[in-house]
């Protein structure tokens, strides 16, 4: 019996922990935090309970087991498709009625079932008490575990009960619905098992098709118009709804005590008047931080890696190592990858402050409270939690756009998504801010910031217009109850960032820095002695007319905005590799680069138009990949490639040419 | 009148939900239909209102919100 694998599906409401309990079974690290919505695909992970393996699956929260959304219909194929031998249905103990309607559609699908009561801790705070011996027994006698995925308990009794129960079926008239629709109900169940046999979920199907489930009339086409005599989903929800209160009155007591916590933190965080500026408040905030803190820590990067170029230059030289490993070595990949692990503290910082405002519970109040300006450019609230997250990373930014309901929407959004600087540029923006404005260099690199956000409305209004659906108030999304960020989530969530970071490093940057220094020395002829003979140059120089009137027409800049599409940071890399810099954001790094690019006349306009151009062009290529994948069309990825290649040009030209005009 | 019109802090009674069949049919998977208690705790300029609804806090936009019809119920 231990050969073989139980197939456990993780199901439940949005935000009630699915996933941190599957990190803590399986050992995993998938991204959790307090937002509705936080997981759009199935994940899977093995796990093992004396001596039984058990696949555990993931899947995105929903609220009911019908199909609107795309994440709700990778759960529900999951549940009813999908090799799946036992259901965990996880619940959020804490808002009790709502997590048990799920639960009322799982046990008439027949299948096992067990329930996971999460969250306890949480009832336990708020003074309230659930009868954990009555529950079981209003729900059809299924295993009842009580476990705190945050806390890691519970969790063996969990694989425990899966391990025993997982043959077992349910009780699937947990509901007794009234008379009239209990005899539709058998009748349906009758035609459907003479149309179409045996089969699983009858109950289940019966059910829906008397709702008038449009997914599974498709599937169920059987006659049952003579019993449809009206619409009876609104009577078969409120009586699930109507037992689901029984069950609550007789197991859960001394509810609501202490929940005005939240309500009284929201008074000043969704403030009619007060919410906006405090979104920006915070988000200024998050982006000081990310500067001073950042900044601050910098220091000992540079230090540690000015003592690592000086030991391997001297001991390749010691070793007799050939000039041109030397070079490669010190010039190519120190310089670039070098360069680049020294914007780690600022990465670090974005994230942990990303990190706390995604578990606190205040990023569904920001779809809230952005819910008026994103409906003037016809997007739901909503649409701005993947703008958010795009702050920190395009990549899950695009994919988090699945929770939206519409297509348009979503394609809409993806479309404005890349405006928001994500992490990987932020070292350009630093680099450039402070040599050439050491003043403001703070203010400069949150004008970026702004500029990206402004060129995102403007993008929406004139997409609103085009597709002549200039507003939407279609906001629904839950809001959580606040809590303190939990610091094995944010280590979790920041560790996991600072590895990409770090990957990113000795992958994309190291074979970009790689391939730079070999165009930069090489050339048809071989290893050349003037950087001008190398193919880089003439890569370069057949770019500066293009790139002349942006204030860019300097070869090296074309060539490392070419090497940042592998990825924004490159573009700073390519730079130290280009200009010879070697720890590019030290104080004497900066000014090697400045000295350098001084040579071509370009100051600190020339850098604005750079990074203006940053901001705005062709994002990465995992970026265009997940576009590609999410939207599942070329020529959508293909106009957002050329549209923001041209937005780039045209406003990097106006910076260039307006600013030489003024100054 | 619709949950527009309410006053924040007062409880409510759904009478009936005027949205496409989708929204509506969103809205009753999410526990909100005919007869439903609903607490207004919150609303924006824009429309965009706060509601409790057996036990869970919810952001509606202002064309949901105009879309269904309640009735007093009492206060908090």
């Amino acid at each position: 019996m231990s050969d073989q694998i139980i197939q456990v599906a993780f199901v439940g409401n949005p935000n009630c922990g699915k996933t941190t309990l599957f990190n803590a079974l399986t050992g995993s690290n998938l991204k959790v935090a307090n937002w509705p919505g936080v997981t759009v695909e199935k994940k899977e992970g093995l796990t093992d309970y004396k001596g039984q393996k058990m696949n555990l699956v993931d899947t995105p929260g929903i609220y009911s087991l019908t199909s609107y959304s795309l994440e709700e219909k990778v759960t529900r194929n999951c549940v009813m498709e999908d090799n799946i031998d036992v259901i965990v249905n996880v619940v959020d103990a804490s808002s009790l009625e709502r997590n048990l309607y799920l639960t009322m559609q799982l046990l008439e699908l027949g299948k096992p079932v067990i329930l996971a009561m999460n969250m306890m801790d949480i009832v336990k705070e708020r003074g309230m008490e659930i009868d954990t011996h009555r529950l079981p027994e209003m729900l059809g006698d299924i295993p009842v575990v009580p476990v705190s995925a945050r806390k890691r308990t519970g969790l063996p009794v969990l694989l425990h009960a899966v391990k025993h129960h997982y043959q077992e079926p349910v009780e699937k008239k947990v509901v007794r619905y009234s008379d009239e629709l209990e005899e539709k109900i058998a009748a349906i169940e009758e035609r459907l098992r003479q149309k179409e046999g045996a089969q699983q979920f009858t109950r289940f199907t019966a059910v829906k098709l008397l709702e008038n489930d449009e997914v599974t009339k498709e599937k169920h086409p059987i006659e049952i118009s003579d019993l449809m005599d009206k619409n009876y989903e609104k009577e078969i929800i409120n009586q699930k709804y109507d037992y689901i209160e029984e069950v609550v009155e007789e197991t859960l007591f001394h509810k609501g005590q202490k929940e005005e916590k939240t309500d009284r933190v929201d008074q000043i965080l969704t403030h009619s008047f007060w919410g906006v500026p405090v979104f920006f408040g915070i988000m200024a905030l998050v982006f000081f931080f990310t500067f001073t803190i950042g900044d601050f820590l910098k220091g000992y990067f540079e230090v540690a890696l000015d003592w690592l170029i000086g030991a391997t230059a001297t001991g390749m030289e010691a070793i007799h190592a050939a000039n041109w490993l030397t070079s490669l070595v010190v010039d190519g990949i120190i310089s670039g990858v070098g360069g680049i692990l020294t914007f780690l503290p600022n990465i670090f910082i974005l994230f942990v402050a990303l990190g706390i405002l995604e578990d606190s519970g205040y990023m569904a109040r920001v779809a809230y409270v952005m819910d008026g300006i994103m409906g003037k450019v016809g997007l739901s609230g909503k649409a701005f939690l993947p703008m958010v997250l795009g702050f920190g990373c395009t990549v899950p930014a695009v994919m988090a756009a699945r929770t939206l309901e519409s297509d348009t929407d979503r394609k809409k959004t993806i479309f404005l998504t890349p405006f928001m600087s994500c992490s990987a540029r932020l070292p350009i923006y630093v680099l450039f801010s402070q040599i050439f404005f050491p003043n403001s260099a703070m203010l400069v690199a949150y004008s970026l910031y702004v500029i990206g956000l402004f060129m995102a409305i403007v993008i929406a209004v004139i997409i609103g217009h085009v597709t002549e659906k200039s507003h939407n108030h279609n906001l629904l999304i839950e809001l959580p109850e606040y809590k303190l960020p939990n610091f094995r989530t944010i280590r979790m969530y920041v560790w996991d960032k600072v590895k990409d970071y770090l990957s990113k490093a000795g992958t994309t940057i190291f074979i970009a820095s790689i391939v730079i220094w070999f165009i930069l020395n090489f050339n048809t002829s071989g290893m050349v002695d003037n950087v001008s003979h190398s193919f880089g140059a003439v890569l370069g120089h057949w770019m500066e007319p293009i790139l002349a009137p942006l204030g860019l027409g300097t070869w090296q800049i074309g060539v490392a905005l070419i090497s940042g599409l592998s990825a924004k940071e490159v573009v700073v890399s390519s730079f130290s590799v280009l200009f010879g810099v070697n720890n590019v954001n030290s104080v004497a790094g900066m000014g090697a680069l400045s000295a350098g690019l001084a040579q071509y006349g370009f100051g600190p306009l020339n850098a604005y138009a750079l990074m203006v151009f940053c901001l705005l062009y062709t994002p990465c290529v995992a970026t265009i990949a997940t576009i590609k994948k999410e939207t599942n069309s070329w020529k959508f990825t293909g106009i957002m490639i050329v549209f923001q290649l041209l937005l780039a040009y045209a406003a990097s030209l106006l910076v260039y040419q307006v600013g030489s005009l003024l100054l | 009148m619709t949950l527009l019109e309410t006053k924040t802090g007062n409880i409510y009674q759904v009478q009936i939900i005027r949205q496409e069949e989708k929204v509506l049919r969103r809205l009753e998977a999410l526990g909100i239909l005919e007869g439903t208690k609903v607490e207004v705790l919150n609303r924006k300029k824009t429309g965009a209102t706060i509601i409790k609804v057996r036990g869970t806090r919810w952001a509606l936009g202002e064309d949901i919100a105009r879309g269904i019809e309640v009735e007093g119920y009492g206060h908090e």
